[in-house]
């Protein structure tokens, strides 16, 4: 796939993150703003982008104290809010393109902002905590940076012949989720199907690697190739892990800096695009356009999005050069990481066998000599569940369908389990085979059933919204979307140009297939 | 664990020491003291020892071993006896008379005659009877063996066949029924046939292997250093080397006989018994016994060597009432202390497989394992298990201390590996056990006993499997094997009569001895044949600790194997464990999975119980993402009983009510399915799906019941026009008018 047209220059993404607390009196207002992209913008336009939001926020709350202000709809630009923390709001402002009648899908854009922060907090705790132990905040804004371009760079795709000319600014594009990945869902994980034999191996597998930890209760998430198999976690934190793991940890992550232009499996067609993207290139842009946060300590803040810094060592465990030891040991020290779920400091330990990953978490407070401690839990866990990692990973290699296997033939479809974070789709090379009416037919149709949603929600929290929408959309496929207690079926059917009552019924064949029959009346 | 401590009081509360042993003898033994004996014959063929007088024969069946039994006696002519034997169908007495003769007795007619050798060349070394097909008794000689059949209408014998060879000496056991020729200079080239149902096989010619203790001296093998043993169905023989010390081991197969090993011997007078499997090689000088289970061809003992005891020795004068002897107190309690003394004493005999007569004191002692002390021995707790699961003769303790084992590692929360190596063991086990269709009780056990007859064949042909073929297959082929091979071969072992006679004698005796009333049948008494009701006391003691019908369930189970199944893992295992640990239910669930694992491995089915207690304590612990992977992935196989756990557990968790309404839903468990949609509110869809699959059994009160609590007065009409449209005659019903009347009230009520 080529450079989608709906790429937004640096110019039209703004992006900002700003405290309602502080700056409260004038001349002090530069004081809210812990992030701003791009950070050449003058203070002046910066200060009115947060002005105009932070105008809304306060206005909306008025009528709506719980959920003051989702988006603003100008003419040329949507402003996507997302309130981070209570008071900490982070805001994305991108233009509308009317050429090509793109619609951004407002939930699509403010899965981002969560899921940034999200990473922001798994790493470095809440920007809350943050600002309490450093009130200039100075450490917050540094740390943002970083980490918010790093994360960025992520969606960041080059031109390819514009590579060598290292000017970041022209030849670099953001890539937003567009209307091309209406058949995707942030913020859920992909999972492996697995039969029942396979299930039980893995399932007794974590339980012995859990059982390594001794008596501190340890977490683990196991994953084959990009897919989640197994999960521990609260579904919060598996979402983050899983997200981490896949950007920067599964042999897919691992293997985009040996071969620096193929960028494989579901990266190909999709906005999660790695590359081998200079990560200098965000710290020298940062170094240049924001030089009064930007100093010559902040080297030492540990960049866990940076890429290419993990690799595989001779045990198999993962390591990286990304935190640095307080005692300036030349290994770096194994990363801490916070749960959501129970507010915990844990160290995060990755094993790699072949195509199988397993994150392993055991609490800070467990391990009484550090890095020593921690090697010894490695050491048990290579001696207790190593021989069953291997066991597992062939059973899984053995049922693995490759990369296509979740593709039903004549369906383009995203099946979401709103209640499990999980989600499945059509490969990506599959969906971009879809004509682009199709795509934006669905990516319309999925920002009708948002809003429907999000009513439901306010109107009737414990009741799940029953929807059944069929669209014949201009170039005659049927694009479909039907919710039923949790689970959502999104749909494109291109070659099913006949009526509806074939278009329901290739619904409840693929209900009855592969969704176990949920989706039926 | 408190199971264990009981569980070992009836045991050891009446030993007559603390000291520890392995194996032991147990009071009372059998006295077979009778005025004028002419000395003790072991008759293997039939289970019991004869000891002749004058002019009358006396016997005593030794299986099952009661000590209190009274001898049967048959009247006898006058003679010298060199040896005894009733036939197989207890019709004819054989005694030899002298080197060259054989006098046979009809016991019912007393009609004698006798059979002589033909030459005065050759001699007779002795003789036994069969159940071969070709012949009836079998006449070992120097100079071969002849077979004979038995014409019951001329009351005489008819040679079948001859077998021409130079035999020194011989040694044969019907367990077996497998004779040994010994010939040459030192007695150690052998000639092996087995005379099985299914014919005669002969042996290919081996040696045995003596060491030399000087260069020129060629040392002689006598027979009382060869023994033959059957072990797990499988027939080995034990051959003494003196001079090596050193006890070597041969297996037959029915082309080959090939050497096992070698087990070290410490005492120059060596005893070999078999007990539930498990050989015993008595170090006669040094007092002990030295335990081997050579199921898995190791060399190495069970345990260290430990001496024999004499156990339930009554202490007081009044306990020593309890033995039926006539004796006053004091010379009973004279009596009791020579006893003590006489452990591997010179007038010791030890008889294969498990007897050991006193020859001075007149009296058989019947050697039994200490199942609990073997266990306590090691720290190797699956192969304690796996040893244990293999005892056929005292299954119920075996079982119950695995069980006792099994509850005691997890409450001292050792290891997963350990304790899922535990679980194999027991699973696979039992597995083992219903391929080879011996764990179910009393109907199957009958039809095994009623088709011996056709299976006939396979202790021959399954024992002497083709030393060839054994060897390639290696030892899985060997495991799977020996159930079969042990099995059949005990069924066939005791010939038909027998079978029936051992049958009827255990029910009586069962009967009398047992005050439960709890009366096995028949035909398993045969499978505990060489159970001692004096055992089954000791069980008894044993079922106090437990409770309930669960208990007698598992004792008449018992009676076959000590296999568990899963089901009796839930309920013996989990269950109390789990109310113990209530605290930890993580470390429960890792071992679940161990056993849904171990079961999955071998295609074994879980009852729903596993499954529901393992929900209900991931739930507890509110693992709700685990249980919800566990749940979708079906390692906790769908169940209507699953479903409901988890529309209970999930009382406080939308997510894991769902899961079990799905599994309704996938179950086609439509009632259910549908009342549990209503519950949650969803009635609307549930009436679309009762439509959709014609569910006709749930009310329509609970719709509209659960569509007026919503006070939507548009679903209420709606559910009311559902039902007038779709179940005929609605519109007549209370139902109807009663809610059609609460409708019209609720639509008017916002518009007064």
């Amino acid at each position: 796939m080529g450079l989608s047209s709906v790429s937004s220059n640096t110019e039209d993404l703004q992006f900002c993150v700003f405290d309602l607390k502080r700056g409260q009196y004038e001349g002090q207002e530069l004081d809210k703003i812990l992030f701003f992209y791009p950070a050449d913008l003058p203070f002046p336009s910066q200060l009115s982008v947060i002005g105009l939001s932070e105008g809304l926020i306060t206005f909306t709350s008025i009528f709506s104290p719980e959920a003051p202000c989702e988006v603003i709809e100008a003419e040329m630009h949507s402003h996507v809010f997302y309130q981070a923390e209570p008071d900490i709001w982070m805001v994305m402002v991108v233009e509308k393109n009317t050429e090509v009648q793109a619609v951004w899908r407002i939930d699509a854009l403010r899965n981002v902002l969560k899921e940034v922060h999200s990473l922001f907090m798994m790493f470095h705790g809440s920007i809350r905590l943050l600002l309490m132990k450093d009130p200039t905040g100075v450490i917050v804004r540094s740390h943002l940076y970083t980490f918010i371009l790093d994360y960025l760079s992520a969606f960041r795709k080059w031109r390819t012949l514009d590579f060598c000319c290292c000017d970041f600014l022209v030849g670099k594009k953001l890539h937003l989720p567009s209307f091309r990945d209406s058949l995707k869902e942030r913020g859920t994980v992909e999972m492996l199907t697995v039969g029942r034999e396979a299930a039980i191996e893995v399932q007794s597998l974590v339980r012995v690697v859990e059982s390594c930890g001794g008596n501190a209760q340890c977490y683990s998430l196991l994953l084959f190739q990009d897919l989640l198999v197994s999960t521990t976690l609260c579904p919060d934190d598996t979402i983050n892990l899983f997200t981490y793991a896949v950007l920067r940890l599964t042999p897919h992550a691992l293997s985009s800096r040996q071969s620096s232009w193929s960028y494989r499996g579901k990266g190909n067609s999709g906005s999660n695009i790695i590359t081998k993207s200079s990560t200098e290139a965000a710290a020298s842009f940062s170094e240049q356009h924001s030089p009064n946060s930007w100093s010559e300590d902040h080297r030492s803040i540990p960049r866990p999005l940076q890429h290419d810094k993990w690799s595989k060592g001779k045990d198999g465990f993962l390591v990286n050069d990304i935190w640095h030891g307080d005692s300036g040991n030349s290994t770096s020290p194994t990363p801490v990481v916070y749960l959501q779920q129970t507010e915990e400091r844990m160290y995060l330990c990755a094993y790699q066998h072949c195509s199988l990953t397993l994150l392993f978490v055991v609490p800070v407070s467990s391990i009484i000599n550090g890095e020593q401690g921690i090697s010894a839990v490695k050491q048990l866990i290579l001696d207790n569940a190593s021989l069953k990692m291997s066991k597992v990973e062939e059973k899984l290699s053995k049922g693995w369908g490759g990369e296509n296997a979740y593709h039903v033939s004549g369906y383009r479809y995203l099946l979401i389990d709103a209640d499990r974070n999980i989600s499945r789709a059509s490969p990506p090379s599959k969906v971009a085979t879809l004509a682009k009416d199709s795509l934006l037919f669905l990516t319309k149709l999925r920002k009708e059933v948002d809003i429907e949603k999000s009513r439901t929600r306010w109107d009737c929290p414990d009741h799940d919204r029953d929807l059944e929408i069929c669209i014949r959309a201009k170039n005659n496929a049927w694009v479909i979307a039907r919710a039923t207690r949790g689970k959502e079926l999104y749909m494109v059917l291109e070659n099913a140009n006949e009526t509806v009552l074939y278009a329901s019924d290739a619904v409840e064949k693929f209900s009855n297939r592969y969704c176990n029959g949920a989706f039926l009346d | 664990m408190s199971a264990i401590a009981s569980s070992s009081q009836p045991v050891v509360g009446l030993s007559s020491s603390g000291a520890l042993s392995h194996a032991y003898i147990k009071y009372p033994p059998l006295r077979y003291n009778i005025p004028g004996s002419r000395g003790l014959f072991y008759d293997d063929g039939n289970k019991i020892i004869v000891s002749p007088t004058n002019n009358q024969v006396f016997s005593w069946k030794i299986s099952p071993f009661t000590p209190a039994i009274a001898p049967t006696s048959d009247s006898l002519s006058e003679g010298p006896i060199l040896s005894i034997k009733f036939s197989l169908d207890s019709k004819l007495i054989a005694i030899q008379r002298s080197n060259h003769e054989i006098q046979f007795q009809h016991l019912e007619t007393g009609e004698t005659f006798t059979q002589k050798c033909k030459s005065e060349s050759e001699s007779l070394l002795g003789f036994f009877w069969t159940d071969c097909l070709l012949c009836d008794i079998v006449f070992v000689k120097t100079s071969g063996l002849d077979l004979f059949a038995y014409n019951s209408e001329l009351n005489m014998l008819h040679l079948v066949e001859t077998r021409k060879l130079n035999v020194n000496w011989y040694v044969y056991t019907h367990e077996s029924r497998l004779v040994l020729l010994a010939s040459g200079m030192q007695c150690k080239a052998f000639t092996g046939f087995q005379l099985s149902s299914v014919g005669i096989i002969q042996l290919p010619k081996f040696e045995m292997v003596m060491a030399k203790s000087e260069a020129n001296s060629k040392p002689i093998l006598a027979s009382e250093d060869v023994y033959i043993i059957t072990v797990y169905g499988r027939i080995y023989c034990l051959q003494v080397d003196r001079v090596a010390m050193l006890l070597h081991s041969y297996r037959f197969y029915c082309d080959a006989v090939v050497q096992q090993g070698s087990l070290p011997i410490y005492s120059s007078k060596i005893a070999v018994s078999v007990v539930d499997n498990v050989l015993l090689v008595h170090q006669v000088d040094a007092k002990v016994v030295i335990l081997y289970d050579i199921f898995l061809d190791s060399q190495s003992p069970i345990s260290a060597p430990l001496p024999l005891l004499l156990r339930g020795l009554p202490r007081s004068t009044s306990m020593g009432s309890r033995s039926n002897d006539k004796n006053g107190e004091n010379s009973e309690v004279n009596y009791l202390s020579d006893l003590e003394a006489i452990i591997y004493g010179d007038d010791w005999n030890f008889l294969i497989p498990d007897l050991i007569c006193d020859v001075s004191n007149k009296i058989l002692w019947k050697l039994h394992l200490d199942l609990e002390a073997i266990a306590a021995s090691s720290s190797d707790m699956a192969s304690v298990l796996d040893f244990l699961q293999r005892r056929k003769l005292e299954a119920y303790q075996a079982k119950h201390l695995c069980l006792a084992t099994a509850r005691t590692i997890i409450l001292e929360r050792r290891p997963l590996s350990l304790v899922a190596r535990v679980i194999d063991v027991l699973v696979s086990s039992y597995a083992n056990s219903l391929k080879t269709g011996n764990y179910f009780k009393g109907s199957r056990s009958e039809k095994r006993a009623a088709s011996t007859a056709l299976h006939e064949n396979i202790p021959a042909a399954g024992d002497m499997a083709s030393a060839s073929r054994a060897t390639i297959i290696g030892k899985s082929f060997e495991y799977e094997g020996a159930g079969l091979e042990g099995e059949y071969f005990q069924a066939s072992a005791s010939s038909g009569s027998d079978l029936e006679e051992n049958g009827t004698m255990g029910y009586l005796r069962t009967d009398t001895n047992i005050d439960t009333g709890k009366v096995p049948i028949g035909t398993e008494t045969k499978i505990i044949e060489v159970h001692p009701p004096s055992v089954q006391a000791d069980y008894d003691g044993l079922r106090n600790n437990l409770s309930g019908t669960s208990v007698s369930r598992m004792q008449e189970r018992q009676l076959t194997s000590p296999v568990i199944s899963p089901d009796e893992m839930y309920s013996f295992v989990f269950c109390p464990v789990e109310e113990e640990m209530a605290g930890e239910p993580s470390y429960l669930v890792s071992i679940m999975i161990e056993l849904l694992r171990s079961a999955n491995s071998e295609k074994i089915k879980v009852h729903p119980n596993i499954y529901v207690l393992t929900v209900q304590l991931l739930a507890r612990n509110e693992q709700f993402v685990e249980l919800g992977l566990l749940i979708i992935n079906k390692v906790l196989e769908p169940s209507r009983e699953v479903a409901l756990q988890l529309l209970e557990s999930g009382r406080q968790n939308r997510q894991i009510r769902k899961l079990g309404l799905d599994m309704l839903r996938q179950l086609n468990l439509h009632h259910d399915y549908i009342v549990s949609l209503v519950q949650e509110g969803y009635y609307l869809e549930a009436l679309r799906y009762t439509r959709k699959h014609k569910v006709v059994t749930v009310q329509p009160s609970l719709f509209l019941e659960a569509a007026l609590s919503s006070k939507d007065p548009q679903h209420l009409a709606a559910v009311l026009r559902f039902f007038s449209d779709f179940l005929p005659g609605f519109s007549h019903t209370s139902d109807h008018k009663a809610y059609y009347h609460l409708l019209t009230e609720m639509t008017l009520a916002p518009v007064s």
